[in-house]
């Protein structure tokens, strides 16, 4: 019994470890790599190379024309042949023998450059591009109606990233000189795939009868290669390309880049653009966290996070301060499809890419539209941006900044000329919309239902005091506004590299405490009531001056949940309807008899 | 800065698509230009022990650039 049960164990633990995929399937590949030692001579590795070619009757060859120098060989072979070559005599004589793998293409979801001849259709009022249709992103800025006023000629957007390569889809998109400050050459032609990506999303050459469209397609494209083959740069040469930009003529300049490091010579490079009137625009970064990366997170540079085709905060984007405005990004649910090139072969392809980086484009697209339709300074057109965002409520966390871009909405707002508008929003700006400038960012406070809330609570006061005279104090003013509002104001505040709740806490009333830590907007039924000013007034109705406190707090949840029940009724396990509306209102008025007993025992 | 980390390699498909580290504490470095091939296998599980670029930004942003000095296969 015993052995049986050993045998057992044995075959079970080999089924377990063969169908282990780590061990089983370690990859696919169809071609071994050899490298040979540098030392080794030349005639040697010719010798040994067609020794193997005769033994195992197969070809090898240079990888590709700079592998010479290397003395690097691809060779097809199968894991058998890559175990004969390793116990073989090569051994010695090469740094290694391993499988040339094979990798996705990054983000996979590419879709043939072949397709039916399109046939432009008169009556049709999109694009003629035959894979508009399946640009999700653009149908949901609005970018046709936009396009009725501008699009987007005699602005010049730099695009700082891998370079441009000029494939097919930006033949007929206008180029002004760029710079390549990887290699140092004026041609800035693209290794990797991602700047030519990101210019597609901004100009590709729209009703042509080809590929996708484009947002500002008839503003003309400055390629800066700042970022090499493998995707990374310095921030040195970063900062000399927006320099560049700025000196030759752009008026908006996109950075789908981002680092963790602060750069003195990036930021300053940032504001002498932006005082030579350029639009700065970066991705917010990739890593989901709260705060921005650099560059999106300093002064003037307008940060944006990046949206799904459901118009979610994608799963990767990064939110909370220096997030300005959210864009499409796509998702693995649906990317951005633009042309961009293959890196190994630098042929056109149609891929579907996603990441803040793609996010970033559309905003610098539609930024370049507003300045085409006559907003041109910078601060400007953020405001333009900003003020047509559609508002996502209850967006504690800062996932979207002021909200989804929207590009009909801003160049309508852009050629009507903001003017009649722009003291009631620098009003509303300076006041409910924080947005100090360098680490602290801003995002919209519900104002006007807040002010109800405090003026409600000196009126409940008022009228108590009309009934049993009592002296105003700040224990009682500072009991009224923590039971009403908080100091509501400091719940805009995004502060870099911090958690937010604090804030949040802090500028919650007291009813709103249940729900501020999690950045939820429904009320809890528990703190949403009478019985933290009860806690209060039967804790503090002894000591002379905290007792105002109690009962001033008392007041303001009276006003607060009385507010909440006509502006907002939502409350945890209750819902928003009448049920909700009927429990607020029960507990306001519960809390202003509290507080009536409470100074009628003073006054008698 | 200088670090060790342990972790395994991962490819990130953002943008163009990266490299990466992702530790066993759950940090994500992003792997930069000039890693060996050798290290850039996904699933590889490795002690790595190398520089934090912070002069260095990249298209993929998923985390702070590290520039492999040493490796070790685990």
């Amino acid at each position: 019994m015993k052995k049986l049960l050993l045998c057992l164990l044995v075959i079970g633990l080999g089924i377990a470890l063969f169908s282990f995929s780590g061990l089983a399937k370690q990859g696919e590949f169809q071609s071994i790599v050899l490298d040979f030692r540098e030392e080794v001579p030349a005639a040697q590795i010719q010798a040994e190379v067609s020794k193997i070619a005769q033994q195992y009757n197969v070809q090898p060859q240079y990888n590709s024309e700079f592998s010479a120098s290397d003395h690097v060989y691809v060779l097809k072979g199968d894991r058998q042949l890559l175990n004969q070559l390793k116990h073989s005599q090569l051994a010695k004589d090469t740094e290694f023998i391993e499988p040339n793998y094979l990798y996705r293409v990054p983000s996979g979801d590419t879709i043939p450059t072949a397709f039916p001849p399109a046939e432009a259709s008169p009556t049709l009022k999109g694009p003629n591009d035959p894979y508009y249709g399946r640009q999700w992103n653009l149908h949901k800025l609005g970018v046709e109606t936009a396009w009725d006023e501008t699009k987007g000629s005699g602005v010049t957007v730099a695009v700082i990233d891998t370079g441009i390569s000029h494939i097919p889809d930006l033949k007929d998109t206008k180029f002004v000189q760029g710079y390549d400050f990887v290699n140092n050459r004026v041609e800035a032609d693209d290794d990797n795939g991602h700047g030519t990506h990101v210019a597609g999303t901004i100009a590709q050459s729209t009703n042509n009868g080809y590929g996708v469209a484009g947002i500002a397609y008839e503003a003309s494209l400055m390629p800066l290669k700042v970022l090499s083959a493998a995707g990374g740069g310095t921030v040195a040469d970063i900062a000399e390309a927006v320099r560049f930009a700025a000196d030759r003529g752009a008026s908006v300049i996109n950075m789908s880049l981002g680092g963790f490091g602060e750069s003195q010579i990036l930021k300053e490079a940032i504001d002498y653009a932006h005082a030579k009137g350029v639009v700065i625009v970066a991705a917010a970064g990739n890593a989901n966290q709260n705060s921005a990366s650099y560059p999106a997170r300093y002064p003037h540079v307008i940060g944006v996070s990046a949206l799904d085709a459901a118009g979610e905060k994608a799963p990767y984007s990064n939110f909370g301060a220096g997030v300005d405005i959210s864009a499409p990004g796509g998702s693995a649910a649906g990317g951005i499809l633009q042309e961009t090139i293959k890196p190994e072969t630098g042929e056109g392809v149609f891929a579907a890419f996603s990441g803040t980086s793609m996010a970033a484009p559309h905003v610098a697209g539609v930024a370049a539209l507003v300045q085409a339709a006559g907003v041109k300074e910078p601060d400007e057109v953020l405001n333009v941006l900003k003020q047509s965002a559609r508002v996502i409520q209850d967006d504690a966390l800062n996932h979207f900044g002021a909200g989804h871009l929207d590009a009909a909405g801003a160049v309508k707002l852009a050629v009507q000329g903001q003017i009649t508008f722009r003291d009631f929003f620098r009003w509303l700006r300076d006041n409910g919309y924080l947005n100090p400038r360098f680490w602290i960012d801003g995002g919209a406070v519900m104002l006007l239902p807040k002010i109800a809330m405090v003026l409600g609570s000196y009126l409940l006061a008022w009228f108590l005091r009309v009934y049993f005279p009592f002296r105003w104090s700040w224990s009682l003013s500072s009991g009224l506004i923590a039971g009403s509002s908080g100091l509501f104001f400091l719940r805009g505040f995004y502060l870099f590299d911090s958690p937010q709740w604090p804030f949040r806490v802090l500028g919650s009333s007291i009813p709103e405490l249940g729900n501020a830590i999690g950045g939820s907007s429904v009320l809890n039924p528990l703190f949403a009531s009478v019985l933290i000013p009860l806690g209060l007034i039967a804790l503090l109705l002894g000591h002379t001056s905290w007792k105002w406190f109690a009962i001033g707090s008392t007041l303001g949840v009276a006003s607060c949940l009385l507010v909440s029940s006509v502006v907002a009724p939502d409350v945890w396990l209750l819902g928003q309807g009448a049920i909700a509306r009927l429990f607020l209102i029960t507990n306001a008025l519960l809390c202003y008899g509290l507080a009536r007993l409470a100074v009628q025992g003073e006054a008698a | 800065m200088s670090i060790t980390a342990i972790g395994t390699i991962q490819r990130s498909d953002m943008g163009s698509g990266t490299w990466t580290l992702v530790t066993d504490s759950g940090e994500t470095y992003e792997l930069q230009q000039g890693t060996a091939k050798e290290l850039l296998k996904p699933g590889l599980k490795v002690k790595v022990q190398g520089q934090v670029r912070e002069d260095v930004m990249t298209l993929a942003m998923v985390g702070p650039v590290l520039e492999v000095k040493s490796f070790d296969v685990i």
